[in-house]
């Protein structure tokens, strides 16, 4: 009994030392992450410089610096200037969202002087503590990632009138779960589908003109959950795609998880066997497993959020980008140049938080010629995406 | 031996006996904080600073105080239902999956029933959520007693039924409100149904620890009181010292065994419904793990009422701690599971603790009891 009662002590404490040092273990190649991730980035603004001389485009210059030289020139630190930053219980290493906002931190903390801090959330009745926590220290932002702390962001942005607040991919929401907007909030929200569209549109020309294994006319895709900053992704990539080819068949699913890589890689071998030869992934971790599928099979991937071709270089032939980092970096620029705007502030291809990572070599040149022209028509308005996807 | 030495006798054998016990957990705590302390200086920040700010963020303000009861209640009422069943000799590694069906039930009944006076709706939610928890706990005990089928797998699998049965429920499913807005949430609870919050706004204005305290300090009563006063206590822990022995005894050891997972899973369905009281509203995955992580704390407070209560509480300290700890001194929150990881270890580690005191002369210490 005694043996029996420490052996299983030790296989817990093993279990969760394990845990430990694997999630340690982790943070190692995100540390590599955002090296890989910057110089696709420096290189995507480059039709964007073509854009108008506007407000965003001058600010987008900044944020598209190549992190080499970023790091060489950073401004003095501001010490009065404070920027609070809480993840949702995904944490820092999550590769989308609270990645993504960290990268915008650290940028305004070289390039504008800010000073940064993050609480990692352990558990989700700590959103608000954490929030307060910020608030209390007089922060000047507090930014909150995620769509589970709507209510929390309301609680504590009413409690704290004089601290500015903002909510990544959500809106302030009371107590019943109605929407309220906030003067002190502002909601970061992206048009996803325009993303969507234009790897969507990418995949059609691809199945169109039968390029590598691309032979199928049939393309796939596999959300997380069907909630609607996934599904925007998929209304856009499914229109893109009809547009580019009309007669073209796509599958689709959901793996109605963030994090199951499993799931995600039999839907993607499940796909591939229907016929698909592009993979489209709105579904975080578990995507991984979706991409994988791809790799496995020499079919193609598209992935999400970041630019995922690291993941595998000869495989993903473009990723949909959601730049949440400079939706964060623009956000702390414009409340220290006193443009802070509560509610709704909405980043689109103009002001290049969205729009399509640079697609591998596996993409004939005249393609992602006709795709960047998609993107500026979309930019110009002659195209507005669906947000929607058709039943 | 005169009955006239008992009295004299007794009280200071319990207290030998009741150092004896924490001794082991004290040591292993102390033992967790310098080695962590260690990797805190080996990653190139000053541990000093670090467990300052942790002790300062857990404890050095109401508001932190309020937190640090907020984030351990439900590792405490889990780690009750675990350490319940492990009296009668039940690995219920499966709180996890209890204390979702409480979340469930009683989310359910409170979002379903929203227009009933206050008192009534919370009290059918806590007896909602005992029973659900209890059902689900009461399954696996079923099983093992009627088929012999291992508890640990069991409620390990039930675990994951029922977290999967809360992702369907709130993912776009019956339990979502239609103005979710694609956020996987329930409705929200009805605000006359709350716990009465027990921190006077004069101390701390817009305070979230509420009357669930009560309900945990209660609930460590009816633990030590069932185990230790009850007939039904007795032969619990009979069955779990040697099932055996227990049924040559008389003891229905079947029933005993799913009245043991009954009760423990009680405590987990409110374990459960506590965090979403705070919450007022079920989100998707709302639980961090408080099912896994009680295992550790039931270690830890090496299965006594008051000693899982401590050691709740102290984890609850680390995991509030370690939010000023990020906030101000820039240490990662991965110190806290660091942290927690060494306490376990060196409380499994009995037996160099063991050796360690033999060392240091306390053999008196060593010998009690334990």
């Amino acid at each position: 009994m005694r043996t029996l009662r420490v052996g299983f002590a030790v296989a817990i404490t093993a279990s969760i030392l394990f845990g430990a040092c694997s999630s340690a273990a982790t943070t190692a190649p995100s540390a590599a992450a955002p090296a890989s991730a910057a110089a696709p980035a420096s290189a995507a603004p480059a039709p964007a410089s073509a854009a108008p001389a506007s407000a965003p485009a001058a600010s987008q210059a900044a944020v598209a610096s190549p992190g080499a030289s970023a790091a060489a020139s950073c401004v003095a630190a501001n010490p009065n200037f404070k920027v609070g930053l809480v993840t949702d219980v995904g944490g820092l290493n999550d590769k989308s969202f609270n990645h993504l906002a960290y990268l915008g931190l650290q940028q305004a903390q070289c390039q504008l002087g800010a000073t940064v801090d993050v609480i990692q959330s352990s558990e989700q009745s700590q959103y608000v503590p954490n929030l307060t926590t910020f608030a209390q220290k007089g922060d000047n932002l507090v930014i909150a990632v995620g769509f589970l702390m709507a209510n929390a962001v309301y609680t504590v942005a009413k409690q704290y009138p004089n601290v500015h607040f903002a909510a990544i991919d959500t809106a302030p929401a009371d107590a019943k779960g109605n929407t309220v907007n906030l003067p002190n909030v502002a909601n970061l929200f992206f048009h996803e589908q325009e993303s969507g569209y234009t790897v969507g549109y990418l995949a059609g020309l691809m199945e169109k003109d039968k390029v590598g294994a691309a032979t199928s006319n049939t393309i796939s895709y596999m959300g997380g959950l069907a909630i609607p900053p996934v599904d925007r992704y998929i209304a856009g990539y499914i229109a893109g795609a009809k547009a580019a080819d009309p007669g073209i068949t796509i599958l689709g699913g959901y793996s109605q998880s963030f994090t199951d890589q499993t799931i995600g890689k039999s839907i993607g071998l499940n796909h591939i066997s229907r016929g698909s030869t592009i993979l489209f992934q709105v579904a975080g971790a578990s995507g991984l497993g979706y991409l994988q599928a791809a790799v496995d099979k020499g079919v193609y991937g598209i992935g999400v959020d970041a630019d995922q071709n690291y993941v595998a270089p000869a495989t993903i032939i473009t990723s949909a980008i959601k730049k949440v980092d400079v939706a964060v970096f623009l956000t702390i620029q414009g409340l220290m140049n006193g443009q802070f705007k509560g509610g709704d502030n909405e980043f689109t291809l103009q002001n290049n938080a969205t729009g399509f990572a640079p697609p591998n070599s596996v993409v004939p040149a005249d393609i992602v010629a006709q795709v960047q022209q998609i993107a500026d028509q979309i930019k110009s308005g002659a195209i507005v995406p669906p947000t929607t996807i058709p039943k | 031996m005169t009955v006239a030495t008992l009295p004299i006798e007794r009280p200071a054998g319990r207290l030998r006996q009741l150092v004896a016990s924490g001794i082991g957990p004290i040591l292993a705590v102390v033992l967790a904080i310098i080695v962590g302390g260690v990797v805190v200086l080996v990653s190139g920040s000053n541990p000093i600073t670090a467990y300052q700010q942790m002790l300062v963020g857990a404890v050095g303000s109401p508001f932190d105080i309020s937190e640090t009861f907020i984030s351990s209640i439900p590792l405490i009422l889990a780690a009750y239902a675990v350490s319940f069943a492990f009296r009668c000799g039940l690995f219920n590694i499966g709180a996890e999956g209890q204390l979702y069906m409480g979340a469930i039930a009683s989310t359910w009944l409170a979002t379903t029933f929203p227009n009933w006076p206050g008192i009534v709706l919370i009290i059918v939610c806590i007896v909602a959520a005992m029973v659900a928890g209890g059902a689900w706990a009461g399954i696996a005990g079923w099983l093992k007693a009627k088929t012999g089928a291992h508890e640990v797998i069991t409620t390990m699998m039930l675990s994951y039924v029922a977290i999967d049965i809360s992702h369907w429920l709130l993912e776009a499913g019956p339990m979502t409100p239609s103005n979710a807005y694609g956020t996987p949430e329930s409705g929200p609870i009805p605000p006359q149904a709350a716990f009465p919050i027990i921190l006077p706004s004069w101390i701390l204005p817009n305070a979230r620890l509420n009357a669930s305290l009560f309900l945990t300090i209660l609930a460590g009563v009816v633990f030590a009181w069932i185990l230790w006063r009850t007939p039904l206590g007795y032969e619990i822990r009979a069955v779990g010292f040697n099932p055996k022995a227990a049924a040559y005894g008389g003891i229905n050891v079947a029933r005993r065994l799913v009245i043991a997972m009954v009760i423990a899973g009680a405590f987990a369905g409110l374990a459960g419904m506590v965090p979403v009281w705070v919450q007022m509203r079920l989100y998707d995955s709302f639980s961090p793990g408080y099912g896994y992580e009680a295992i550790a704390v039931a270690l830890v407070g090496r299965n006594s009422a008051i000693g899982i209560f401590l050691a709740g509480l102290l984890y609850g300290a680390m995991i509030h701690g370690a939010v000023a700890m990020q906030a101000n001194a820039n240490i990662s929150g991965f110190l806290v599971q660091i942290l927690q990881a060494l306490v376990l270890f060196f409380v499994g580690a009995e037996m160099l603790i063991r050796w360690l005191l033999r060392r240091g002369g306390l053999r008196a210490l060593v010998e009690a009891p334990a």
